[in-house]
């Protein structure tokens, strides 16, 4: 009976902090999109998303405990309650407005395209009778299925897409700009051998959001208002100014 | 001299073989098979969105599943023969050989030996990604053919290889002549159990963008949400595909077997 008490008691004692503490959001990354969300050398989650994360939490008054979690499924991790938000430079669009909730778009994106130096491509469609890679289910690899006479192929990791492409599998990988100029300007390797040869032109802009489940007002509002002080506290700016560099 | 009673204790990732002896009709086999075909069925008859959907997403995927494992059986088995004839090699150069290999492949997940030699060769040598997978398909699943042959190749007796060595036959002529031909019936159905264990297998080279069944399934599910209903059906098509090797695989046992009544 003893025994049982104190187990109850120490159940209590751990649970009591997050009670009376802060609001503690969940939130889900796939952190090989660098610079927006990666594991740095100390094992440690980093990058534009995960300042701007923890910015929203201080600004609001919660607490935010970021996940690593592979992209494929990341979907399906967030319907079934694994956690409460997706920040992982998801794209707002009405295919998944559909099925789950976006917050205010806090990053503007354009799909860029990394080739090989000497490739003179202008478009997609240059690319005919090839193959091109991107992370699978991503706003990049949507694109390239959407050209006729290319071979989409999808990757896991947005990083093997570009292994592949340095190692000659594959003419070219689309992806998120900023990931593409990490990948393709800041990799000593990479930089060698590939460059950003053109913006996939898109009728619509490209917004980042985070995603919530359907219906989960709570989270989606406590995040909202932390992106909306810290664009109007400047914290926003001196973060991008951090990872993109002034302007 | 009684004729003792044979043991056979399958520790395999193959499918589960049907027993001929086990005639009922009501047997595993059965109720997995009909279960199977019945579900998908039912499924893509009563909600065609989004089960008939996927049904047809797959069948390239299913097309390139067999390439990989048809090509990569062949590759095992060519490498298995080497091994399993290094194994027992009385060179004891060869026989280090073949051992270490054996004993390095197996001592490494097929999925990070998958990795190591898609990426690696990458920047050694230029191999599309479907040969790469096949090749690494073909070196893992080759170190455990390799222990097939061997087994194979001992059960045979002694005495026929002291037969034929007196009849004239060099160790050559002896082994491919004499030991290999009666060796086959042994490894043969061994063979078909890796087989279906490769076609399962094979769903790891999906990591390697190649798009088989299991990558198919995973673009469908990652564009339209329903990760559920996806799976339900890429679990069923691969039950259904193993299901039907098995039986294949025990009518070859059958039919094997029948020669040694």
């Amino acid at each position: 009976m003893k025994r049982i008490i104190v187990a109850l008691l120490l159940t209590i004692f751990a649970v009591t902090p997050a009670l009376a503490g802060k609001k503690v959001i969940n939130i889900a990354s796939d952190c090989t999109w660098p610079p927006m969300e990666f594991v740095n050398k100390d094992k440690q989650i980093v990058g534009f998303s995960v300042d701007l994360m923890k910015a929203c939490a201080a600004a609001a008054g919660y607490e935010v405990k970021i996940k690593n979690v592979a992209w494929d499924g990341i979907f399906a991790g967030l319907a079934a309650g694994k956690y409460d938000a997706i920040c992982s430079s998801v794209t707002i669009n009405e295919k998944r407005k559909k099925v789950m909730d976006f917050s205010a778009p806090y990053f503007e994106v354009q799909q860029s395209v990394v080739t090989v130096k000497d490739s003179t491509a202008k478009s997609l469609a240059d690319f005919k009778g090839k193959n091109i890679g991107a992370q699978i289910g991503t706003t990049g690899y949507f694109a390239i299925k959407a050209v006729e006479g290319v071979t989409p192929k999808s990757y896991d990791e947005i990083g093997l897409a570009m292994e592949d492409l340095y190692n000659g599998r594959l003419a070219a990988v689309v992806c998120d700009d900023p990931i593409a100029a990490d990948f393709a300007l800041q990799q000593e390797e990479y930089a060698k051998k590939l460059k950003i040869a053109f913006v996939v032109k898109s009728d619509k802009a490209e917004y980042l959001g985070v995603a919530v489940k359907k219906g989960n007002t709570e989270v989606l509002d406590m995040i909202n208002k932390g992106l909306s002080a810290v664009r109007a506290d400047g914290t926003y700016d001196k973060i991008k100014a951090k990872w993109f560099g002034s302007n | 001299m009684k004729k003792e009673k044979q043991v056979k204790i399958e520790v395999t990732d193959g499918a589960s073989i049907p027993d001929s002896s086990d005639k009922g009709l009501l047997n595993a086999w059965w109720v997995s098979f009909i279960g199977a075909v019945g579900i998908i069925s039912y499924l893509v008859i009563t909600k065609p969105d989004p089960y008939r959907d996927i049904l047809l997403f797959i069948p390239d995927g299913i097309v390139v599943t067999f390439e990989v494992t048809v090509c990569s059986i062949f590759g095992a088995l060519i490498i298995g023969l080497f091994t399993g004839l290094g194994r027992i090699s009385s060179n004891k150069f060869i026989n280090l050989i073949a051992s270490t290999y054996v004993e390095v492949v197996r001592g490494i997940p097929l999925l990070v030996q998958l990795f190591y030699i898609y990426y690696a060769m990458g920047r050694v040598l230029q191999v599309p990604d479907m040969l790469s997978a096949i090749i690494a398909m073909s070196v893992c699943y080759g170190a455990y053919m390799g222990e097939v042959f061997r087994a194979g190749i001992e059960s045979i007796d002694e005495g026929q290889t002291e037969a034929a060595r007196s009849l004239g036959f060099n160790k050559q002529e002896t082994m491919f002549l004499v030991i290999l031909p009666q060796a086959w019936r042994t490894i043969l159905p061994p063979v078909g159990n890796e087989f279906i264990a490769l076609l399962k297998d094979s769903s790891l080279v999906s990591i390697l963008a190649v798009a088989d069944i299991l990558r198919r399934g995973r673009e469908f599910a990652a564009e339209s949400f329903q990760y559920f209903e996806t799976y339900t059906m890429i679990a069923l098509v691969y039950l259904l595909i193993t299901l039907i090797l098995s039986r294949a695989v025990s009518h070859m046992e059958e039919r094997l077997n029948h020669y040694d009544r």
